[in-house]
């Protein structure tokens, strides 16, 4: 309970900084940003919303009161999820913008990152359990330099070479132009075909790592008495591999899970942006070109909330599967 | 299988460094003789070359247009083909390794210097120091890099090479400073940083003279591995839209591909060229890091002899960021 409360606590603080870093880093900056924000937005915008330059005021600066006083308005805007107008997407709120891009995200990201966990660890295990052999000198090598990779090279390659040239997938945008977004079954299987080329590549780009992770622990539980003891018992080959090699190996990897997905968060970005996927990465790569700071502050607030709460997750995992975190 | 290894390493570990001479004293020369940082090194070495001497094998200023010579493919007369301006991307391509070394270098150098002082002083002080230091790269480390880095390059200005050094080493420090910590940590409490603390040494030169010569091997690492990752992220951000539009670097000849959806109407080249120059160096350096790696923990040569030199080649020792 005590380990609980401390992470608890550190999580609180990173989210504290997270929001403070948001709103220090347009102070930091030379020159504020609100005169390119007001600049894009028309008289016609600021007179129908009055309220509208006091609100940017203190999201980015440039307001005539204290910095402390900025803060607290900008503190208690976010307690009202008041991120204020993209501008980008004028009239729409940054919340209502963020609201249509993230189920996008949440399920590319989702998917590939269950996928390449899955799949890595799979291949880590039986290449540890056969090492040296066929498997574990083909696939493990092939996936190691998928990972050394840029992801967005492969992305590109993979546009051009199984989309362009094969025609094995759609490569571009989340659905077929002409179909509107909605609960039904020609939106969904137009929208699951275009995710499969970019879950492809993330599984491609992320998937080495916990191969290689997998692969190294398991290698040494492989080695241990209890394993050899399992063997002496009779059981079959399979059960001694999942239920006490990989059994015992899986927790040193699993603990890289919080990096590896701030990793694939990052990449995202990248990934999005090679496939016009009309995700949060790819709004956040046009809200930083078109200098729309509104959505880019919320944004990069969603990113970091993701990140930390994939981190206690782990956490919580942690104590579940690992007795020694729960006794100290 | 475990219990039997320390025996078995022993021997290797001695043997090859009796047998050969060393004939250049110190670490290039361990670097030089472990084939996968050779490797590495001949990789980073040609990118070097190519970059010292772009001048003279570029064929013309590369961002001059030619729209008769627009999107074509390589040819003799443009060896990488050339942009939908009619750019040549040769001369785009071995002009923007400067940058890409330039950069990567320095952010590496000046990430490697924060994390080393503020890692091992950390660890040598303890107490309040300690604690501070180490929330502060936990707290780093939760938030996300490149989601970070696209909003920082939205705010500057300047997206200058000294604004983005700078960006990039404050942000990527956090991840060597945990490692050289922990390095340090196991380091303090050795019996010759106890001598030199009973001989009345002072903090500063314990923790420069004593301590750091001892994890030169991991700020070594340290200084490769932001070394690359700052440079793919530089040219990730450029890919983004996010760098000078002036500039001739790998990551604006990938962006003005996207822009034109190069690969959308079938063309290879724009994006394939500054892709492989970005693929060689990264894999360049991350063979150097795995020869590092190999050279200062025994265990790891070892198992270079006993599966072949090829394989280890594709199994690195450490994973790209």
């Amino acid at each position: 309970m005590r380990f609980f409360a401390r992470r608890l606590a550190f999580y609180a603080f990173a989210v504290w900084v997270a929001l403070t870093l948001n709103f220090l880093l347009p102070r930091l900056m030379p020159g504020s940003p609100i005169g390119g924000v007001l600049q894009r937005l028309s008289p016609s915008q600021i007179q129908a919303n009055p309220g509208i330059i006091k609100t940017y005021q203190a999201l980015l600066g440039g307001g005539s009161g204290s910095i402390w006083h900025d803060y607290v308005v900008y503190l208690h805007r976010l307690a009202h999820l008041d991120f204020g107008v993209s501008t980008s997407n004028y009239p729409s709120h940054v919340s209502a913008v963020i609201g249509r891009v993230l189920p996008y995200s949440i399920f590319l990201v989702g998917v590939a990152f269950i996928l390449s966990f899955v799949l890595g660890t799979a291949i880590g295990m039986v290449a540890a359990w056969r090492r040296g052999g066929g498997f574990d000198s083909v696939i493990v090598p092939v996936f190691m330099a998928l990972s050394a990779f840029p992801a967005f090279f492969t992305g590109l390659v993979a546009v051009y070479v199984l989309g362009l040239k094969l025609h094995w997938f759609p490569i571009q945008h989340a659905y077929d132009s002409g179909l509107v977004p909605g609960f039904n079954w020609a939106f969904l299987t137009s929208a699951l075909r275009h995710s499969e080329l970019p879950i492809l590549v993330i599984v491609a780009a992320y998937a080495g790592g916990w191969v290689l992770n997998m692969r190294t622990v398991m290698i040494n539980t492989v080695g241990e008495d209890y394993v050899a003891m399992a063997h002496a018992k009779g059981l079959r080959d399979r059960r001694v591999m999942t239920r006490y090699a990989a059994r015992n190996a899986i927790l040193p990897p699993l603990n890289g899970f919080a990096a590896q997905f701030a990793g694939a968060v990052g990449g995202l970005v990248f990934i999005e942006y090679v496939f016009s996927y009309p995700g949060a990465g790819l709004t956040l790569q046009q809200a930083a070109l078109g200098n729309d700071y509104p959505l880019t502050q919320a944004l990069l607030l969603v990113f970091a909330l993701c990140v930390i709460a994939a981190n206690f997750v782990m956490d919580l995992l942690n104590v579940l599967l690992d007795p020694r975190v729960r006794t100290g | 299988m475990s219990q039997l290894q320390p025996t078995i390493e022993l021997a290797p570990a001695t043997t090859p460094a009796a047998r050969t001479r060393l004939r250049i004293p110190g670490w290039p020369a361990l670097l030089l003789r472990n084939p996968k940082s050779r490797a590495g090194i001949v990789l980073v070495g040609f990118m070097v070359i190519v970059a010292l001497i772009a001048p003279l094998i570029s064929v013309s200023n590369p961002t001059d247009f030619n729209l008769l010579a627009a999107r074509q493919a390589p040819s003799w007369h443009h060896l990488f083909g050339t942009t939908d301006q009619g750019s040549d991307i040769f001369s785009q391509v071995v002009l923007g390794a400067r940058r890409s070394l330039v950069l990567g270098a320095l952010a590496g150098l000046l990430a490697t210097v924060l994390a080393t002082t503020l890692g091992v002083l950390a660890a040598y002080s303890g107490g309040v120091v300690d604690e501070a230091v180490n929330f502060l790269t936990n707290v780093f480390l939760v938030i996300p890099t490149i989601p970070l880095l696209v909003v920082i390059s939205a705010y500057l200005k300047s997206r200058s090479m000294g604004t983005m050094i700078v960006v990039l080493a404050l942000t990527l420090w956090a991840f060597e400073a945990r490692i050289l910590r922990g390095q340090a940590l196991s380091l303090k409490n050795r019996d010759f940083v106890l001598a030199a603390k009973v001989a009345g040494e002072s903090t500063w030169r314990i923790v420069f003279g004593e301590i750091m010569p001892n994890m030169i091997s991991r700020i070594a690492a340290a200084f490769v591995l932001v070394f690359y990752v700052s440079l793919l992220v530089d040219a990730g951000l450029e890919f983004l839209g996010l760098g000078d539009t002036t500039h001739v670097s790998w990551g604006m000849t990938l962006y003005w591909a996207q822009t034109n959806s190069a690969v959308l109407q079938g063309e290879w080249w724009p994006f394939l060229f500054p892709g492989l120059a970005l693929v060689i160096t990264v894999l360049g350096l991350t063979l150097i890091l795995a020869g590092i790696d190999e050279v200062s923990n025994p265990r790891l040569r070892d198992e270079v002899r006993r599966r072949g030199f090829l394989r280890s080649l594709v199994l690195p020792v450490r994973r790209a960021a």
